[in-house]
């Protein structure tokens, strides 16, 4: 299923009514609003966070401001994949609202279907866009495998976690583990398992648990059980939940959903949507929690790469240091519930720190393989 | 006289008296335009045959591709029966009996044609799905779970509610011309009332609902929207993946393509064999047969109405309402700039395909050759063509232009760079509307010059005017309105197209349709509400054309 999206500044205009565009000189600090006299139009740190429960007592965040930055000038065309229902969107729009000479647009699709259009452009020298942000590692994996991304430098993928960044042809910007949604009317955090073969085995969770197969964060998921632990393995492990009559959901938000009123016990979906559904209503009785060492704790990411065929690399490569800043990253920890990929900025609620999460051992790269694994589901019977 | 017959004979003075220098040029210009939007078929011939047929076999006899073809077969002779169940008694009913309030009956059965198919498909989701409205609804009354509507059934039930009006306007014009005094002759003849329209109201009207179930089935084989909401895997929502798509074998795309080009020419050719001559019920002026009356089946054909009234408007109307009601959509919000560039992408296709339609509608309403019946039938290609196909076909023209160059013995490289430099352009989106809605156009604008004597235009030309003066003069204010209607019908089915929009939309470029796509892809529901309700008052307007065009026959 696909969706795309093209967009300007003026949207963003439009819809908050609140920015103008008059002339500014002399910047208004970030954290401050119009300390030197002008109006401060800019979008201020205010207008990068969210807001409510999560961030009302959140320190200024650490990292480089944007200030800090060369600033973005000239028109930029993106390649975004995915996009956390538009909220990456809203990130942009906040660039184009910060800088009078900068204005990017963008194309949104499910991060596969464009990793093949970046894929087919850059063979047929058609490359349309300069930026290809995407939601998973496996698509930025693809488009770098097939060389159609340029090596980014030390200066932009510094501010990142060592990990996402293991051939600096992408930096990740914005982390998206896999984790367990549970309700806790029902299970306590000590009741959770922290091997995600339990679902399997024992009775509390049959009939009792949620997936959603056709969503491609589960994809990612079962690849990676795929790379830790053989096809065969993973085979035994999906019929397994079969057994289980694990309940089959749309998509991972509607799988936290359920979990949340009562429907599920628990569930498999990204941590970010156990974080959307508690924005939406903070008393539910919800909460998220993490296996060790298995698929169940993979850390993926969004990331960004410049692509080759670009003639504004230097603007684009600009704008992916924009994305680890402090203030962009602040916006993805709290409006998009990321973990950030930089020192200095925490994850927000109940989420625990990136540090002190178990991720699998693995070659993120690797995640690209999806192919073996859509396979694999087929036979087994989990799609048509 | 019938109306055929009449055009027949101007047809013969025209060409037997046409000028021939005009004759030429206007032959080559309507066949510069044929050959121009056949071209996507050829791109694709070219790009399959790259392969070789040893591969493409191969990709037909995966077990995936017979489920594809299977699942398009199954779908569209389900949604041919059933707009022909649906549409083929409301015909009757608002036409020979004497069911209450017949004219609001006729323009509410009509009606659904406006709703662009997956409009209808999304707010049926939104209204009978798991967790939809209804669920909600129900919830507080103990029913947990209703039916899933996702899979054939609900793909199938959107398809028939939105697109059996075909049927039934074309039914309707058969019923209304038919010669009622035959109905009476037969019950003079003791048949009752049942053998009566079996034995000469059916035949009689089986043209007009051979016609509307052409229309029906091609709309069904063609849609992408609705099968790819109720994902059921068919051609086109197949076709649009795998293009995309990580993994698929070589090929692929463009063998699906082709298997489905193939199954339309079948249905065509089908149509052509039991529907044969389709202008039998375009004759006017005969006389109606009495009105049946419905005594106590008046409640049951009310009842029947007003379901589909409730399902085809009721339905997606509520629904589009209740979100622009309830409002509270923050991530999304809706800017006017999209209707803008809906706007001006759908008035240049109405313009382009009206300008290329006048050659060619001249030329075959002027002649009757060979040469003309070709042209005329290449000119509708695009209608046989499915968006996501002409769609595709121009991504593999403009990316590997290569193909299609090699035979240039000069000047190869520089077409290469022209036809990569319009890749992902306006123009080429512009081109896409054109090549697959060029018939609507050429339809309206022939009938309209067959209309005009040509003993006019010669008239002006003995008083000294060149030929073009003479038809600007003459002819153009004569086919004015035909011609605008062409217009407007382009403009409206434009609005509204969807694949060919996803595939070739340049970056940030967004329009109507792709902003309800997108957002309704990203679950935001009620930010569709304000542009899908824009584009079904836009398409509402589709109606009025359709209706002051009375042979709509497509």
């Amino acid at each position: 299923m696909s969706e795309r999206f093209g967009q300007s500044r003026r949207r963003f205009l439009a819809a908050t009514g609140a920015a103008t565009l008059t002339g500014l000189s002399g910047c208004t600090g970030i954290l401050g609003g119009g300390s030197d006299g002008s109006d401060g139009d800019k979008p201020t740190l205010a207008d990068f966070r969210g807001s409510g429960q999560f961030v009302s007592d959140r320190p200024a965040p650490g990292g480089t401001s944007i200030e800090d930055l060369p600033d973005l000038e000239g028109d930029l065309s993106v390649y975004l994949g995915g996009g956390e229902g538009g909220r990456y969107v809203n990130l942009m729009e906040l660039f184009n609202s910060y800088y009078d000479g900068f204005e990017a647009t963008w194309d949104t699709q499910p991060s596969s279907q464009l990793a093949n259009t970046v894929v087919q452009e850059h063979e047929s020298g058609t490359t349309q866009a300069d930026v290809f942000w995407s939601v998973d590692i496996g698509s930025l994996a693809y488009v770098s495998e097939n060389g159609a991304t340029t090596t980014l430098s030390s200066d932009t993928v510094s501010p990142a976690f060592e990990r996402y960044h293991p051939n600096d042809q992408w930096v990740g910007v914005a982390g998206r583990s896999r984790a367990i949604p549970y309700n806790t009317d029902e299970f306590s955090e000590s009741d959770m398992p922290t091997s995600i073969d339990a679902f399997t085995t024992e009775s509390r969770f049959a009939g009792n648990v949620g997936w959603a197969p056709t969503y491609g964060a589960f994809h990612g998921f079962v690849t990676a059980m795929r790379l830790i632990r053989g096809e065969e393995a993973t085979r035994e492990w999906l019929n397994g939940m079969l057994d289980q009559n694990v309940n089959r959901y749309n998509n991972e938000y509607l799988v936290a959903q359920a979990t949340s009123n009562g429907e599920l016990g628990a569930g498999f979906a990204n941590h970010y949507y156990t974080m959307l559904v508690l924005a939406g209503r903070p008393d539910a009785p919800l909460d998220v929690t993490f296996t060790q060492n298995d698929a169940g704790s993979l850390v993926n990411a969004a990331g960004a790469s410049v692509l080759k065929g670009s003639n504004k690399s230097d603007l684009a490569e600009n704008f992916v240091r924009h994305l680890l800043s402090a203030e962009a990253q602040e916006f993805l920890a709290t409006r998009g519930f990321a973990y950030p990929m930089i020192e200095g900025v925490d994850p927000v609620g109940p989420l625990p720190p990136l540090s002190e999460l178990q991720p699998p051992e693995l070659d993120l790269q690797k995640l690209s393989n999806v192919q073996p694994t859509l396979e694999l589901l087929r036979d087994v019977g989990i799609l048509s | 006289m019938a109306t055929s017959d009449r055009l027949d004979r101007l047809r013969n003075d025209a060409s037997d008296d046409a000028d021939e220098d005009t004759g030429f040029s206007l032959a080559a210009t309507a066949g510069a335009v044929a050959a121009v939007v056949s071209l996507p078929v050829v791109v694709l011939l070219a790009r399959a045959s790259d392969y070789g047929l040893g591969h493409l076999l191969g990709l037909v006899a995966k077990p995936s591709s017979v489920q594809v073809l299977v699942n398009s077969l199954v779908l569209t002779g389900i949604v041919t029966v059933g707009c022909i169940a649906v549409g083929v008694p409301l015909a009757v009913l608002t036409v020979q009996t004497d069911l209450p309030f017949r004219r609001f009956w006729t323009i509410v059965g009509a009606l659904p044609l406006v709703v662009p198919s997956y409009i209808g498909a999304f707010t049926f989701i939104a209204a009978f799905g798991p967790r939809g409205e209804l669920a909600d609804l129900l919830a507080p009354l103990g029913i947990e779970r209703i039916p899933a509507i996702y899979g054939l059934h609900g793909a199938a039930l959107v398809l028939v509610l939105f697109t059996y009006p075909y049927v039934f306007l074309t039914t309707r014009a058969a019923l209304l011309s038919f010669d009622g005094t035959l109905v009476e002759a037969a019950r003079t003849l003791n048949h009752s009332r049942w053998e009566a329209f079996k034995r000469v109201t059916l035949p009689q009207i089986l043209p007009g609902i051979t016609a509307g179930g052409l229309l029906a089935s091609l709309y069904a084989l063609s849609d992408f929207g609705t099968p790819s909401l109720m994902r059921y895997q068919v051609f086109t929502q197949q076709i649009y993946v795998a293009q995309r798509s990580l993994g698929v074998p070589e090929g692929y795309p463009a063998m699906l393509s082709l298997q489905l080009l193939a199954v339309v020419a079948v249905v065509l050719a089908l149509e052509s064999r039991i529907g044969g001559s389709t202008t039998s019920y375009i004759s006017r002026g005969s006389r109606q047969p009495n009105r049946i009356e419905l005594g106590a089946w008046k409640w049951p054909a009310l009842a029947f109405c007003a379901l589909v009234a409730v399902l085809c408007l009721g339905v997606p109307l509520g629904v589009l309402g209740w979100w622009l009601y309830r409002g509270g959509e923050t991530v999304f919000q809706f800017d006017p700039a999209v209707a803008w560039n809906s706007l001006k992408v759908a008035v240049a296709a109405a313009l382009v395909a009206t300008l290329m339609a006048l050659p060619v509608a001249g030329y075959g309403a002027r002649s009757d050759s060979l040469t003309s019946t070709v042209v005329d039938r290449l000119t509708y290609v695009g209608y046989a063509i499915p968006g996501v196909v002409i769609g595709l076909a121009l991504i593999y023209l403009t990316t590997s232009a290569d193909l299609l160059t090699w035979w240039l013995p000069v000047g190869a490289e520089s077409v290469t760079g022209l036809l990569q430099s319009v890749y992902k352009t306006v123009p080429l989106l512009v081109f896409a509307y054109v090549v697959r809605f060029l018939p609507q156009a050429v339809g309206t604008v022939k009938s309209s010059v067959l209309q005009v004597d040509p003993k006019l235009t010669e008239a002006a030309q003995t008083l000294g005017r060149s030929p073009f003066a003479a038809f600007r003069e003459v002819t153009l204010p004569l086919i004015a309105p035909g011609v605008a209607a062409g217009a407007a019908l382009v403009f409206l089915t434009t609005m509204k197209e969807l694949p060919a929009t996803l595939l070739l939309s340049p970056i940030g470029f967004e329009t109507l349709v792709s902003y309800i796509w997108l957002v309704r892809g990203a679950g935001s529901y009620g930010a569709a509400a304000i542009p899908a309700l824009v584009l079904v008052g836009v398409s509402a307007l589709s109606m009025v054309v359709i209706l002051a065009q009375e042979r709509y026959n497509g």
